[in-house]
């Protein structure tokens, strides 16, 4: 009997993904033609199976913009998604997010300390020749892995996984509270220039950026794929997991190393993307209709990146110069979605039950 | 061979700058395959703290628990998974799984790294499956099963788990009577093929019906164990539970009600089955039934007569029946 069951689930399933690869696709295709100059299908094609389309102007535009954004949104959003996966579960709270445990307040305090200090060290770094993105990376990088330390050493300690949450939310606030008193001492220019960052971008890195993302987020996204069993476990509650044989606090702090490498990663390279980490895996267990990990990993990780592909193309609509912020996009047309999917379906208490 | 064995254990809460809350103390008892046992005893004396503790949740304030003469302290996770099992009075958080799925969690301590189930895995959890009746509800969600449907769920988890012990926290709370009765058979069912099971209950009455030992926690007292029979006659039971207000009794296994005095007193003869239940609503407003009494009651089924001094009035129910006798005790005052 449960051989038929399991047949039949993994016909459906691949149907699903099969459909989500094709969605995936186009969304890619979409995303690389469409923007300040609309690139044709056959054009593109022919980019992508010989290299050149032919037109000089093009190449450029494809090879040192379009296609290092599509890759970085695609990363950003399988990351997100995953992070936020991992920290609801891990929680059993629907609030929760990547950004929970702190990981994108420590980033935002490490680049206010460079953007406000960088007045005086900015002569420093062009002797040096570190550029002035690597060091809002290195900046964002060491503020999160701050908190990552803080927050694993916690868990160590701490019985109780809410406990860990709330200590998260302490960290927001203090480095909130940080962030302010730097911005209350600094120039103009210094605050735009923070307050840039902090709307999030896809568009900023270069292929030399892409040399240390892609690996660091490919590997964050294989071990989220090996921690799809224990996040199982952990459906039926700690209790439940300990006496299935699960290593609470191993578990735990896999987990939250897992996310944070990820979310970090994503925070110092992009910037804090704050609503779709939240969001999308409510929408996937919505649209899929489980909450079994197996599955939803790695549909998380193939409807977040189409996901992520699509509000960036949005954001970059032909006929206009300007790229919006992609907060603001996915929360502008994430949030609509969301709450048509919830009208509609009315089931997310169905994964939240306390 | 013994599956569980606590030698001297104590049990409790470790406190920081404080001295240990100890709850019991030097609990030495044992569980045999093919037994089924009711741990009771009042909230508040530890019979939760037991279970944790023998489960490795919380450590133990002294003394020893062993598994299959393993002691637990050299157990590892996994491997005391593959010897225990729980079912607990919490639900899984998240409802949006199938039953499939919820069951073939319980093969975690075997299954591989990506939670791959093989052909055994799948074996036993038709078998877990199948021994819990539970086949027609396979393809549901949590979401949509009913308590009792769901208590099987979490019955057939443990199985899967392939354990000799399986500890189950009130699995008959919140369950009607059918369902609570269902749920007792099945685990009676389950012990009889050779496991061991422990059942932590406030259900007097079945778990001294279908239980081959009790296990009753007291304040301050010695943890003691015996077949429920013994307890009972020794008046163990009624101590441990707190009865001895209530008038617990010995011969039907249900509490009375206090007695106001004088009572009417009223001798019962007819029927078994209806002596039984006009015995129980007699009692339950304070009429002594007692062979000496003058008054005699005859039942039937649908067909009560009050006897009295060769005068007889005929009812046609237990309620009429009632009316009638409250009516003459309070003339009779």
């Amino acid at each position: 009997m449960i051989q038929q069951f399991l047949e039949t689930s993994r016909q459906k399933w691949t149907r699903v993904f099969v459909a989500l690869v094709a969605l995936f696709l186009g969304s890619l295709l979409l995303n690389i033609s469409l923007g300040s100059v609309a690139i044709g299908f056959t054009d593109l094609m022919s980019f992508l199976f010989s290299g050149t389309t032919n037109n000089s102007g093009w190449d450029l535009i494809l090879k040192t913009f379009r296609l290092p954004k599509a890759i970085t949104a695609i990363l950003v959003g399988s990351a997100l998604g995953i992070s936020g996966l991992q920290m609801q579960t891990l929680f059993r709270n629907p609030l929760a997010g990547p950004y929970i445990l702190g990981i994108s307040s420590g980033a935002g305090l490490g680049v206010a300390i460079a953007i406000f200090l960088g007045f005086y060290l900015g002569g420093f770094l062009e002797l040096s020749g570190i550029g002035r993105s690597w060091l809002l990376v290195v900046a964002a990088g060491a503020g999160s892995l701050g908190v990552l330390l803080v927050v694993s050493l916690a868990a160590t300690r701490l019985k109780d996984s809410v406990t860990l949450l709330i200590i998260g939310l302490m960290f927001g606030a203090a480095s909130g509270a940080l962030v302010s008193i730097l911005q209350f001492f600094s120039q103009a220019e210094n605050i735009q220039a923070y307050v840039i960052w902090s709307f999030g971008s896809l568009g900023s890195l270069s292929w030399t950026e892409l040399h240390v993302f892609i690996p660091i987020i490919l590997i964050g996204l294989a071990s989220s794929i090996l921690l799809s069993k224990p996040l199982n476990t952990l459906l039926l509650g700690e209790n439940y997991a300990i006496s299935l044989g699960l290593n609470l606090k191993k578990t735990r702090l896999l987990i939250i190393i897992n996310t944070a490498v990820l979310a970090g990663t994503v925070t110092a390279f992009c910037g804090p993307i704050a609503f779709f980490g939240v969001t999308l895996p409510h929408l996937t267990r919505m649209l899929f209709n489980t909450s079994n990990h197996l599955f939803l990993t790695p549909l998380v990780i193939v409807f977040g990146a189409a996901l992520m592909l699509i509000f960036d193309t949005i954001a970059q609509l032909p006929g206009m110069e300007a790229t919006l912020p992609i907060n603001a996009v996915t929360a502008l047309f994430g949030a609509p979605f969301v709450i048509y999917i919830l009208l509609r379906k009315k089931n997310l208490n169905y994964s939240f039950k306390s | 061979m013994n599956l569980l064995e606590t030698k001297s254990l104590s049990i409790g809460y470790a406190q920081q700058n404080a001295p240990n809350k100890l709850l019991q103390r030097d609990i030495s008892l044992s569980i045999q395959p093919g037994e089924i046992i009711s741990l009771m005893g009042q909230n508040g004396v530890g019979k939760t703290t037991f279970v944790k503790t023998i489960s490795g949740l919380i450590p133990e304030l002294g003394g020893e628990v062993f598994y299959q003469n393993d002691n637990l302290k050299t157990l590892d996770s996994n491997t005391l998974a593959k010897r225990l099992s729980i079912v607990l009075t919490e639900k899984p958080y998240a409802q949006n799984l199938s039953v499939v799925e919820l069951i073939a969690i319980g093969r975690h301590p075997y299954s591989g790294w990506m939670g791959t189930l093989s052909k055994k895995d799948q074996e036993i959890i038709d078998w877990a499956i199948n021994e819990t009746h539970i086949n027609y509800l396979a393809n549901y969600k949590l979401y949509e099963l009913s308590d009792g449907q769901l208590q099987k769920v979490m019955i057939a988890r443990a199985l899967a788990q392939e354990t000799d012990l399986i500890i189950l926290d009130e699995p008959a709370a919140h369950l009607d009577l059918y369902n609570k009765i269902e749920v007792m058979m099945l685990l009676r069912d389950i012990a009889r093929k050779g496991k061991g099971i422990l059942i932590s209950t406030h259900d007097m009455q079945i778990s001294t019906q279908l239980s081959d030992k009790l296990w009753l926690f007291n304040f301050n007292e010695q943890v003691r164990e015996g077949t429920p029979e013994d307890l009972i006659l020794d008046g163990t039971l009624e101590r441990t539970l707190y009865l001895h207000g209530y008038g617990y009794d010995m011969i039907y296994g249900t509490v009375n009600q206090p007695i106001e005095s004088p009572a009417l007193e009223v001798n019962l003869m007819g029927e078994e089955v209806v002596v039984y239940w006009t015995k129980q609503a007699l009692k339950r407003n304070g009429i002594v039934v007692n062979s000496d009494a003058k008054i005699i009651i005859k039942c039937q089924k649908g067909h009560w007569s009050v006897i009295q001094e060769n005068h007889a009035i005929d009812f046609n129910s237990i309620n009429n029946l009632l009316i009638s006798l409250r009516n003459f005790h309070q003339n009779k005052d």
